[in-house]
C-alpha cells in the first residue's frame, strides 16, 4: 500500500494497484459511523466512437448508451438486486453518469465488507436480455421528458451544442429518444467489454475501517475472477475547431423570467498545467462577476439582475466552456455590461489574494465529509489519473504576473449566447 | 461528544463540544407559530439582516468579510416546522486551530452583527437594502412555476382550506407590497423580543468562552413560556377524494396525491409511519417503485413522504402523460395491498434498517447532530439509542394498523400536452 500525503493539509490517502490493474484508493476517518465506497470505470457519454475490446475497426455507438449501460448494469439475474441486497444492512445504492465516467456507490455504516465484494460483483457480472432492456427504455425516455422540462437542463443542453462542432462533449449524457431506441443488448455488451475492464476501473473507499482488512477483503474478491486480455482502448480522435458553432440563438420558453447564458470557448493551454490553468479561470471570473465584484453591484442596482451571475467552467478536453448564467428580464443590458467588463479587465492583488484564501480554505473544508473526499478523489483521477497532492502549493504559487500572460491567450470574443426568453403572454390554463 | 443545555433565561444554548470536525457551526433559531401573513415579511427580514449591517453598508463589503474570515459559510432559512415558523441563521467556519488566533471570536462576532447590528437609522431599516431585496423575494414567488413538481405540491395543498402547510412558503406578492422599512424595523424587533430561541454550537469548542461570548453579546432578555402546539390539527376523513387538473406545456406529467393520518398513537407519529413511508415509496427498493417504475415503466421517480407532525402524507410522480388513471390504480391498489398485510418481512426489515442507518449517520455532520437535539427540544424525540431500539420493534401489524388510518384526501394533476414534440 502507498501513502500519497496531501501537502499543507495533513492528510493522507492510500493507494494500491491490484495485480488484475484495478486501483484502489482508501481514505480513512476515526470517529465516524458512515462510509461511502465508490466503482467507477472511465466511461462516459463521451466515448461513443471507439475499437472494442480484441477488434480492430472502429464502431460507433449511439449517444446516450454509457447512461442507459449504468441503469442495467443494475439488473442481476438472481436475486436479491442490489438495491435489496445493500438495504439488508440499511445502506442505500446509487449510481451517476457523467461526460466521462460511470460510477455506480453505495453508503452505509454496517457489513462495509460484504457490501463492498457485493458492489464489485454486481458491477462485474452484468445480466442484458431483450427484454429487460426494451422495458429500461420506456424508464429511460420519462427521463429525457424530466430534463426537457427542466429549464436549466435544457440551457446547458444547447450551450454545448452551439459551442462544439465535432466534440463529443456535445451531445447530451442521456441521448435523445430516437438514440436510445437503438440500443441493444449486443451493444451494451460490446460497451461492457471494453469499458468495465479492471484496468479501466478504480475503487475509493471513505469511511471508518481496517484498511488492511478492507483491502485484503478486495485482493481476495478480485484475484478468484478472470478478466480477458486488455490492451490499451482506442478511442476515435476528433478535431474541434477554435470558433464556436452558432454565435446567439433564443428560444422562447413558458417561463416568468429568461435564462441567460454568455459563454466562451477557450483553447487549451499547453504552457501550463491543466488544473493550474482551471484554478486561473475559476479566480479571473470569480473577481469579475460574482457577489463580490464592482459589476454584480452595479448590476443589481440598476435592476438587470437579482441574483448574482453564476459561473460554470466545464472542461471539454480540446476546450474550456467558461458559461455565465444568470436569470434576467433585461439581458441585451446584462449583455452589453458582461462585454463592457470584458474588454476592460483589471485585476486587483488584494482581490486575487483573497480568492486564494477561499481555494485553501476549501481544500481543508472538503476532509469534513466522506462522500465529498470520494468525490474529489473520483474527480482527481477522471480529470488527469492522478491525485493532486499539492494543490495548497499550486493555488500558493498563483501570481498576477501568470494571470496576466494568461490572459493575453484568450480570446475572449469567442462566445456564443443562449437564451431561453420568457414568453409571458402565452399562459397555461 | 458532549452535550449540555444551558438556559440563559431568554433563549436555550445548546453546546455540543467534539472533535470530529475541523470546523465549527453556530446555528441561532427563532421560531414562533406561523401565520399566513407573516412568511413574506420573514422571508424579506432574513434577506435584509443578511445584505447588509452597520459594519458593511454594502453586500459586497459583507461578502468579501466572509471570504476573509477564510470562506465562513453563512446561511439561512425561513421553513416551517409543524405549526411553527422557524427562520434560522448559521455560519460553519475552520476552527482556528487550522487558520489564526482569534478567528473564532471574529467569525462569532459576525453572526451577532448580522443580528443584532442592523443599518438602522430613524428607527427604520435602509430602504435601498429593503428593496434590493424586495426584489429578489418577488423574484423567488415568481421562479416556483419553473419547478414542476414545487409547484404541484403547492397547488395540492392549497385545496386544504387554509391548513399552515397550504401556505407559499416563498410568500405573496400582494404581502410584500405592504412591507415598508419602518413596519419591517417593528417586525424585527417583535421577532427578537417574542420569538422562541435555541442557538446550536457544534466543534471542538472552548465552552466556558462561547457561554460568556453569548451571555455578554446576545442581548436578547425577555422570557417567554413555551407552549408545545407544533401538531397540525388532523383533515377530517374524506369518503371520495378531490380530483383536480390543470394542463401544462411540459413533457411530463406530475401526479400528486394527499392523504390524511387520522388520530396516530405517539408511537405511530414517531416511529411507525416513518417505516410505513419509507416501505411504500422511501427508496428505490419501496413496492410503489417497484409497482410503478419497474415492473411498469410507468414513471421515473415516484416517492412517498409523510409529514408526522402535519398529518399528512404525499405520494408524488413524474408520469407519462396520459398515464395518470393508470398510476392512481396502481398506486390505490398498492396501498390496499399493504392494509391486507401482503407485505414482505424481509422489506420491512430492510426499511427499517435504512431507518437506523440515517439514525446513525446523522451524528457524522455538524448539521445532522443539531437536527437531532433541536428535535429533542421540539417534540421530545428521544435518544438515538432508544430511537432505533423503537424502529426496530415495528412489526408488521403496526403497519397493518397504521395503514387503515390514512386516508386520500385529494390529487391533484399537472398534465403534460408536449409529449409528440420531439
Amino acid at each position: 500500500m502507498k501513502e500519497i500525503k496531501l501537502n499543507g493539509i495533513e492528510e493522507t490517502i492510500y493507494y494500491k494497484k491490484l495485480d488484475n490493474g484495478l486501483d484502489v484508493y482508501l481514505y480513512n476517518k476515526s470517529n465516524i459511523t458512515n462510509n461511502y465506497v465508490t466503482f467507477t470505470t472511465k466511461f462516459g457519454s463521451i466515448y461513443n466512437e471507439f475499437i472494442p475490446i480484441n477488434k480492430d475497426k472502429y464502431i460507433k455507438v449511439p449517444h446516450g448508451v454509457a447512461h442507459f449501460l449504468e441503469h442495467k448494469v443494475f439488473a442481476q439475474k438472481e436475486n436479491p438486486q442490489p438495491e435489496e441486497f445493500f438495504a439488508r444492512s440499511g445502506a442505500i445504492c446509487n449510481a451517476y453518469t457523467t461526460f466521462k465516467n460511470t460510477t455506480y456507490l453505495f453508503s452505509g455504516p454496517k457489513n462495509l465488507k460484504e457490501n463492498i465484494c457485493f458492489l464489485l460483483d454486481f458491477v462485474q457480472e452484468p445480466y442484458f436480455t431483450d427484454e429487460n432492456v426494451k422495458k429500461e427504455k420506456g424508464i429511460i425516455n420519462q427521463e429525457i421528458n424530466m430534463c426537457n422540462d427542466n429549464l436549466s437542463d435544457v440551457l446547458y443542453e444547447h450551450i454545448r451544442k452551439n459551442s462544439f462542432n465535432s466534440n463529443p462533449f456535445k451531445e447530451s449524457i442521456i441521448g435523445e429518444k430516437k438514440d436510445i431506441s437503438k440500443i441493444t443488448p449486443e451493444i451494451l455488451n460490446t460497451c461492457y467489454e471494453t469499458f468495465y475492464h479492471p484496468k479501466n476501473m478504480f475503487l475509493v473507499v471513505t469511511g471508518n475501517f481496517n484498511k488492511e482488512e478492507i483491502l485484503k477483503e478486495i485482493e481476495d474478491n478480485q484475484s478468484r475472477k478472470k478478466f480477458k486480455e486488455f490492451k490499451e482502448i482506442k478511442i476515435k480522435e476528433f478535431k474541434e475547431k477554435d470558433n464556436v458553432l452558432k454565435s446567439k440563438e433564443i428560444i422562447e420558453k413558458n417561463t416568468n423570467i429568461s435564462k441567460y447564458s454568455y459563454n466562451i470557448k477557450i483553447k487549451q493551454n499547453n504552457k501550463i498545467s491543466k488544473r493550474k490553468y482551471n484554478l486561473y479561470l475559476f479566480i479571473l471570473f470569480s473577481i469579475l462577476f460574482d457577489d463580490t465584484s464592482e459589476f454584480d453591484e452595479k448590476m443589481k442596482k440598476e435592476g438587470v439582475i437579482t441574483n448574482s451571475l453564476y459561473t460554470n467552467i466545464l472542461n471539454c478536453d480540446t476546450h474550456t466552456i467558461i458559461s455565465l448564467i444568470n436569470e434576467t428580464n433585461n439581458y441585451e443590458e446584462l449583455e452589453k455590461n458582461i462585454e463592457k467588463e470584458l474588454k476592460n479587465i483589471n485585476i486587483k492583488e488584494e482581490d486575487l489574494e483573497r480568492k486564494k484564501k477561499v481555494l485553501i480554505s476549501n481544500e481543508i473544508f472538503s476532509f469534513e465529509n466522506i462522500e465529498v473526499i470520494n468525490d474529489m478523489i473520483v474527480d482527481n483521477i477522471i480529470f488527469d489519473n492522478k491525485i493532486e497532492n499539492n494543490m495548497i502549493k499550486l493555488i500558493k504559487e498563483i501570481n498576477k504576473e501568470e494571470l496576466d500572460s494568461i490572459l493575453k491567450n484568450i480570446d475572449l470574443s469567442n462566445k456564443s449566447i443562449v437564451v431561453l426568453k420568457s414568453n409571458n403572454s402565452k399562459k397555461s390554463k | 461528544m458532549k452535550y449540555e443545555k444551558i438556559n440563559m433565561g431568554a433563549y436555550n444554548l445548546h453546546l455540543i463540544q467534539t472533535n470530529k470536525f475541523k470546523t465549527i457551526t453556530v446555528e441561532i433559531n427563532f421560531r414562533e407559530k406561523i401565520n399566513k401573513e407573516s412568511i413574506t415579511k420573514r422571508n424579506l427580514l432574513k434577506a435584509v439582516l443578511l445584505n447588509t449591517n452597520k459594519n458593511f453598508k454594502k453586500e459586497r463589503e459583507l461578502i468579501k468579510e466572509t471570504e476573509n474570515l477564510y470562506d465562513l459559510k453563512l446561511l439561512s432559512s425561513n421553513i416551517r416546522i409543524g405549526n411553527y415558523s422557524n427562520l434560522s441563521f448559521k455560519i460553519r467556519f475552520l476552527n482556528e486551530k487550522y487558520t489564526e488566533e482569534n478567528m473564532n471570536n471574529y467569525s462569532l462576532s459576525f453572526l451577532l452583527d448580522i443580528i443584532f447590528n442592523p443599518d438602522i437609522e430613524n428607527n427604520s431599516f435602509k430602504k435601498e437594502s429593503v428593496d434590493n431585496c424586495k426584489i429578489k423575494i418577488e423574484k423567488s414567488i415568481k421562479s416556483i412555476k419553473d419547478n414542476k413538481l414545487k409547484y404541484s405540491l403547492l397547488q395540492l395543498l392549497s385545496t386544504t382550506n387554509n391548513k399552515p402547510y397550504s401556505y407559499n412558503s416563498y410568500g405573496y406578492i400582494e404581502d410584500l407590497e405592504k412591507i415598508n422599512e419602518q413596519n419591517l424595523y417593528e417586525y424585527y424587533k417583535q421577532v427578537l423580543n417574542d420569538n422562541y430561541i435555541d442557538i446550536f454550537v457544534v466543534g471542538d469548542i472552548d465552552k466556558d468562552k462561547i457561554k460568556e461570548l453569548f451571555k455578554e453579546k446576545f442581548k436578547v432578555n425577555t422570557f417567554k413560556k413555551i407552549k408545545k402546539d407544533i401538531l397540525i390539527p388532523e383533515l377530517k376523513i374524506k369518503s371520495k377524494p378531490t380530483i383536480s387538473t390543470e394542463k401544462d406545456d411540459a413533457n411530463q406529467t406530475q401526479l400528486t396525491m394527499l392523504y390524511s393520518l387520522n388520530r396516530l398513537t405517539e408511537f405511530e407519529r414517531k416511529y411507525v409511519i416513518q417505516v410505513y413511508s419509507e416501505l411504500l415509496g422511501g427508496s428505490s427498493n419501496s413496492i410503489l417503485f417497484d409497482n410503478v417504475r419497474e415492473k411498469n415503466s410507468y414513471a421515473y421517480y415516484i416517492n412517498s413522504n409523510a409529514k408526522p407532525y402535519d398529518n399528512i402524507m404525499m405520494i408524488y410522480s413524474g408520469i407519462e402523460p396520459g398515464n395518470s388513471e393508470a398510476v392512481i390504480k396502481l398506486i390505490k391498489k398498492t396501498i390496499q395491498e399493504v392494509s391486507k398485510g401482503n407485505i414482505d418481512e424481509e422489506l420491512l426489515k430492510n426499511s427499517k434498517e435504512t431507518i437506523i442507518s440515517s439514525i446513525k449517520n446523522s451524528s457524522d455532520s455538524p448539521n445532522g447532530i443539531i437536527n437531532t437535539y433541536y428535535a429533542k427540544e421540539l417534540v421530545n424525540s428521544k435518544n438515538i439509542e432508544e430511537r432505533i431500539e423503537n424502529i426496530n420493534k415495528t412489526t408488521k401489524q403496526n403497519i397493518i394498523n397504521i395503514s387503515k388510518k390514512i386516508h386520500l384526501n385529494t390529487i391533484y394533476i399537472l398534465e403534460g400536452d408536449n409529449n409528440e414534440r420531439d
